[in-house]
């Protein structure tokens, strides 16, 4: 084995790790050359394909390796948040409405057809721009593009290296939501832990914000795919692997540089259908409530990653060092001070968005230089599943999920019943145990915590 | 085990399948996905139109995933339904068939992403070839 395998856990966590055997793929991380530092796992650590969710692995940018495992399936699958001035008592009232309105507009389930008919060129310049191509072309604010990761956009300029079916099943999904674990939930502020970096970010307890979570839909899967066969047939006979689905490139290699400019111009993708989809939700309620944006201090907070692999420079020993660092299911947290962090933010460290489940709590916390010494300035990402989806409909079978929600204070809008109890909230674990061991280990410090009120599945 | 079954994993979903002989198993495959999206075992049409499928791997899982890849994108692009297959040639590594196709009667039950290599392994015991493939979802 080159590195250690370093997992960030509590004794349960650990547990859990080992009944999955995610623990395993850790140490398979741990086994390919050049990783630069050990083989990490944030305390949201569960079993992936090949690498584990959570999982977070360096490689220099020079001469290291590239895995479209260790980014996953759906790149850049990512979490945002805005917040607003709008209060829990004024939120009640409209309430259904807003649901009714959000569940009408915005495209959820399965393989649904965007509002946005996009033709070719359109296209191409949404996975070229990313947020920003949405903001000068269709809607939103060039204000907000300082406040997504990256600026909403990653260098692309080749669209021959995408397939064919890449493009036929993303073209008509740009401003879509997706199904599984993919969601937009209306939350109150319940909880400010850090008055200081709230204010930064623009929380005021007892007001509400709205989190979107979904990623690079069908486009991100197709490109995955490709690449993940593309380097096994390049490769083949010359890796010896613990888990084919670990296949890797040399980052300068003809096919890991395709793989990255691709999954540039997915994460590109992602970025625009989180923008589009905010845009029209904002829309919303501005017509519900007949006021602007400005007016019910619809700001964005956050838009992050946490699907991805991304060139950024970290402090190894006396040096700074150049890193391709990979995260799959775990989020970039850059501490105080740090360049890349938005200029209003860089006092306190850029924000860290971990959403909980249908149901339970969401928390937003922020960058820590523990946690770039630690962890590649790394966190966790969310809940992980418990059940799997067959368990979960059976031990909701009985039930009415959205009633029961309903008596905890959760209006539930989907036109999928089976969606529904599949991503009931005991079918993932506790996402307070996860942000209490990312605290406890000093990789992320606690701003805020926020309950969800209203939830549009897909 | 039967010709073809659905199991779950925590995170996501995947299908068992058997057979004889390759086209016994890429068809058992087929069924089981069949299955999963649609929660039929059998569909009594022999579909109204058909495509070309022909895939040289480097061994059969290889094979089957680029298989399953493919009916999975007919299913959700083209809303078509591989119904059977009329093999021309069938080993580890090359499938040559006909897809018989026929309009999806319903909305999968189930949003596939993706055919995954995950633990993918074609095992042979007692003269059967087995493998279970996960699917992301």
């Amino acid at each position: 084995m080159a590195a250690d395998a370093e997992i960030f856990a509590s004794e349960g966590i650990l547990k859990q790790a080992q009944d999955d055997a995610s623990i395993e793929q850790v140490v398979n991380v741990a086994c390919l050359p050049g990783l630069v530092g050990n083989s990490l796992a944030m305390p949201d650590i569960h079993y992936g394909y090949g690498f584990c969710i959570g999982g977070v692995a360096a490689f220099p940018a020079d001469d290291g390796l590239v895995l479209p495992g260790g980014v996953g399936y759906d790149i850049n699958c990512g979490v945002r948040l805005i917040a607003s001035s709008i209060s829990v008592d004024e939120f009640a009232a409209a309430a259904e409405s807003l649901g009714y309105a959000i569940l009408q507009r915005v495209p959820t389930g399965l393989t649904p057809r965007s509002n946005y008919k996009l033709n070719k060129k359109e296209f191409l310049r949404v996975i070229t721009g990313g947020a920003r191509e949405i903001v000068r072309s269709f809607a939103g604010q060039a204000a907000d593009l300082a406040f997504i990761e990256s600026g909403g956009c990653l260098p692309f300029d080749a669209p021959g290296i995408i397939s064919a079916k890449a493009y036929e099943r993303g073209g008509p999904q740009v401003g879509s939501l997706g199904s599984g674990n993919h969601f937009i939930e209306i939350q109150v502020v319940e909880e400010i832990y850090d008055p200081q970096a709230a204010l930064v970010f623009g929380l005021e307890k007892d007001n509400i914000a709205i989190m979107i979570h979904t990623g690079s839909r069908g486009f991100g899967h197709q490109i995955a795919s490709d690449y993940i066969e593309i380097f096994r047939k390049r490769n083949l006979g010359r890796l010896k692997l613990k888990d084919p689905q670990l296949v890797h490139a040399a980052i300068k290699s003809p096919e890991g540089r395709n793989y990255l400019q691709a999954l540039n111009a997915a994460s590109n993708f992602a970025w625009a259908n989180r923008q589009l989809l905010q845009e029209d939700i904002v829309a919303i309620f501005e017509r519900i409530f007949r006021q602007g944006r400005g007016k019910l201090g619809l700001a964005l907070v956050y838009d992050q990653a946490h699907n991805i692999a991304k060139f950024e420079k970290h402090r190894i020993g006396k040096d700074m060092a150049s890193l391709l660092v990979h995260r799959k299911g775990a989020t970039r947290a850059f501490p105080p001070g740090h360049p890349d962090v938005a200029e209003k933010y860089r006092e306190v460290g850029q924000p860290v968005l971990i959403p909980g489940s249908m149901g339970s709590r969401s928390y937003v916390l922020r960058g820590t230089e523990q946690g770039a010494a630690l962890t590649f300035a790394s966190s966790a990402h969310g809940a992980g599943r418990r059940l799997s989806r067959h368990q979960a409909v059976k031990f909701s079978a009985q039930s009415d999920v959205r009633e029961r929600l309903k008596k905890n204070g959760v209006l539930v809008f989907s036109h999928s019943e089976q969606g529904l109890r599949e991503e009931i909230p005991e079918a993932y674990k506790n996402v307070d145990d996860v942000v209490d061991v990312t605290v406890a280990s000093g990789i992320s410090e606690k701003v805020a915590r926020l309950r969800p009120l209203l939830v549009i599945k897909g | 085990m039967r010709n073809y079954e659905i199991f779950a994993t925590t995170a996501d979903t995947g299908i068992r399948f058997k057979g004889r002989d390759f086209c016994g198993l890429y068809e058992n495959a087929l069924r089981g996905l069949n299955l999963l999206l649609f929660g039929s075992r059998h569909r009594e049409t022999r579909g109204d139109e058909s495509s070309h499928f022909s895939y040289r791997g480097d061994g059969p899982e290889n094979v089957l995933v680029n298989f399953l890849a493919e009916v999975l994108f007919l299913v959700y692009q083209k809303k078509k339904q591989v119904v059977a297959l009329d093999f021309v040639h069938a080993d580890g590594c090359w499938l040559d068939a006909r897809l018989q196709l026929a309009p999806c009667l319903s909305t999968p039950k189930v949003d596939i992403k993706s055919a995954t290599y995950h633990n993918l392994r074609v095992v042979e015991q007692n003269g059967m070839k087995s493998a279970a493939i996960v699917f992301d979802i």
